[in-house]
């Protein structure tokens, strides 16, 4: 039988291109249990530097994915996409509370609203709850950034972009917020950077959410 | 005659470190040492140390090297947060004979017993037991901590406490009522729910606000006072559980940013909208609740429309006090990546800002109690005959008694408030 540490010891299986910043990394998930919505902090070796990365997988697998997006002049996402299978990587976690309390009851409709590598706590609670009653507004710039579409319900996922014209919306996302008429929801997820975060809580606040409804992820 | 040996020990930072010095103080006791004055020589110093922000670091740091200088043969036994945070670096320090982390604090006794009895052993070795504290006996309080969990895994991206306490770990809640029960049998009065992420408790089910219901449950004449409180910890009918009697009216909710947008870059898990609710919905249920908070200045990326709305919303909620913390970059945070730090100066002005805000709202919030009662927990009597301690709203009260005994409970009514660099309440007995 394995110990724990071998058990615990974490290779890539594979890295898959979305577009040409960013992929999805894939490694085997040993022991690790997680819900949909949290986090782990990645390295490449134990002393060395960690990221926090939302888990883009549903819980079901024997591995865990997440998805990248190199950042500029970033330092860990940028030599994470150097890796090759079977490469370690330093995992620790998983973290977090984001979408603890996001059940898929037949009566809870959802409003998830993502800007870029924020869609990844979505994707995850998708697979794990297919039959979810979900809304998933995706900010974009271009429609090569609406990362793996075609694993959403058509009717369940949205994109809004802020460059080029082949998304569903095209304009900003907080726009798509202000002009729509969305259903209401009894929850309300928003996850990405801060700034967007922030123009869309004032957005649907004066739709008359309330606070209590509201639950934030920031990446930046 | 066995002369005794003397163990020294100092506390910087939290109520938690406090907890756990004072839960040692009370193991060394037991074990046959005798617990020196701050002036005296040791023959073993034990420092519990903080790494919150630079200067805790600094001070930590003067406090180990004092101590090493005045008891150049005794035993140095360094633990607490910075021994997790720089653990090699003080492990290479000549002057520090033991490092201990953080989740073997329990145990220096064995380890300073083992020393003297001539087995060296290295603290890796000593059991991880973050709730292996005996319960506090011997202290220099008349209000004691039970520890209800540890660590934390929100990760404010300003905040070293998660690397450096760990994951959050609550404590069996039978282990709990047992510890509330033998500081009761000790002789506190007062109790203080002490943890480092308390509202995120959780043991098999059982939640904080749960847990805190059983506590009260406890027989007996003694209250319950709650230290740190983050504001997600806690559902919207915890203001209810205050109509019991034993628990105080006061909490120190911590705010840190009156800005939504820096609130965010905090990753901290509420809005001001919802702390703004929490207060009021307290205060429609008990008007003169006593808040309290912590509020950190010069978070990067702060600008003067965020700190303005900081001193708005710190004005509005009327805290008796506010602990302000300049931000201070903590190596491996998120925030210690994030561009535009605030400069020093800047930094010292909204500070300043805060501080002497702070100081107008304890003085309005002490007046506001005139011709109130207050209950008194009598922590020493002069040999004037005055009788000083805290009402349960946690405000200072002085009062004028004919006996002397402390550690007691007395009603009072506040009569005056007396402004200096302690100001405090003066109240009559009825
Ligand atoms: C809870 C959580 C979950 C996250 N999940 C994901 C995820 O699923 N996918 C993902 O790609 N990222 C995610 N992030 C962001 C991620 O942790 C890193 O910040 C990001 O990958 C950049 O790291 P780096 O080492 O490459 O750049 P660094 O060397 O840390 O930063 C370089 C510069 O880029 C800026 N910067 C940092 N992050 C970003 C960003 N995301 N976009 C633009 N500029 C940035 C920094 O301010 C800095 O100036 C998450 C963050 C958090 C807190
Ligand atoms: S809640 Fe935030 S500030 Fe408090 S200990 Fe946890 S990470 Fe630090």
């Amino acid at each position: 039988m394995k110990t724990i540490e071998e058990v615990d010891q974490y290779v890539v299986k594979d890295i898959r291109d979305l577009n040409e910043s960013t992929y999805v990394l894939r490694f085997n998930r040993g022991i690790m249990e997680f819900k949909p919505g949290q986090h782990v902090n990645i390295g490449i070796n134990e002393k060395g530097e960690h990221r926090e990365y939302s888990i883009y997988s549903g819980t079901h697998g024997d591995y865990v994915e997440v998805l990248i997006k190199e950042v500029d002049d970033g330092l860990v996402s940028r030599r994470l996409r150097k890796l090759k299978p079977g490469d370690q990587l330093s995992i620790r976690g998983p973290f977090g509370f984001f979408l603890a309390d996001a059940k898929p009851a037949s009566n809870e409709r959802l409003l998830f609203v993502a800007s870029g590598t924020g869609i990844a706590p979505f994707h995850s609670f998708m697979r794990t709850f297919p039959e979810a009653d979900y809304r998933l507004i995706h900010g974009i710039r271009n429609i090569d950034e609406a990362y793996d579409k075609d694993h959403y319900k058509e009717s369940r996922y949205f994109s809004c972009t802020s460059r080029g014209n082949r998304g569903d919306y095209n304009g900003r996302l907080t726009d798509y917020l202000l002009e729509a008429e969305e259903e209401k929801a009894e929850k309300v997820y928003l996850c990405g950077n801060s700034s967007m975060i922030y123009d869309a809580m004032d957005i649907l606040r004066a739709q008359g959410y309330r606070h209590d409804q509201i639950f934030t992820e920031v990446y930046f | 005659m066995q002369v005794l040996r003397k163990v020294s020990l100092k506390t910087l930072g939290c109520r938690l470190n406090q907890y756990e010095t004072d839960a040692l103080v009370t193991s060394f006791h037991k074990a046959g040492y005798e617990i020196a004055g701050s002036e005296d020589q040791a023959d073993v110093t034990v420092i519990n140390t903080c790494t919150v922000t630079n200067q805790s670091d600094q001070k930590s740091r003067h406090t180990i090297n004092h101590a090493a200088a005045k008891n150049k043969n005794g035993l140095v036994v360094v633990t607490g947060c910075m021994a997790d945070n720089y653990k090699e670096k003080l492990e290479q320090q000549e002057q520090i004979t033991y490092v201990v982390e953080n989740d073997r604090k329990s145990q220096i006794v064995s380890l300073v017993d083992s020393h003297f009895a001539g087995e060296i052993t290295h603290p890796d070795k000593l059991d991880r037991d973050r709730f292996g504290f005996d319960a506090v006996q011997k202290s220099f309080h008349t209000r004691t901590s039970i520890k209800i969990q540890d660590g934390c895994d929100n990760f404010c991206t300003f905040c070293i406490i998660p690397s450096v306490r760990g994951r959050a770990i609550s404590r069996p809640v039978n282990d709990v009522l047992e510890n509330v029960k033998s500081v009761l049998d000790n002789g506190f009065k007062e109790i203080v729910i002490t943890g480092v992420n308390i509202g995120r408790y959780e043991h098999e089910g059982i939640h904080f606000e749960q847990l805190l219901e059983k506590i009260l449950e406890v027989p007996g004449d003694f209250r319950v006072r709650i230290s740190s409180l983050e504001p997600d910890g806690f559902g919207d009918d915890f203001h209810k559980l205050f109509a019991h009697p034993k628990l105080t009216p006061h909490l120190h909710l911590c705010l840190q940013s009156g800005s939504e947008n820096i609130l965010l870059k905090m990753r901290r898990m509420y809005s001001v909208q919802h702390f703004r609710e929490t207060i009021e919905r307290f205060r429609s249920a008990i008007p003169d609740f006593n808040f309290t908070t912590d509020i950190i200045v010069g978070f990067p990326g702060e600008t003067e429309e965020d700190f303005k709305h900081t001193l708005d919303f710190a004005r509005e909620a009327r805290f008796s006090h506010i602990h302000t913390f300049r931000y201070s970059k903590r190596t491996g945070t998120r925030a210690e990546r994030m561009p535009v730090q605030v400069p020093g100066p800047v930094m010292a002005r909204r500070s300043e800002k805060i501080r002497l805000l702070s100081e107008r709202s304890r003085m309005e919030y002490f007046e506001s109690m005139h011709g109130k009662e207050q209950r008194v927990l009598i922590e020493k009597v002069d040999e004037n005959g005055i009788a000083s301690g805290y009402g349960e709203n946690y405000i200072p009260v002085k009062f004028k008694t004919g006996n002397r005994e402390k550690n007691r409970f007395e009603q009072v009514a506040i009569e005056s408030m007396v402004a200096g660099e302690d100001t405090y309440l003066f109240a009559t007995i009825i």
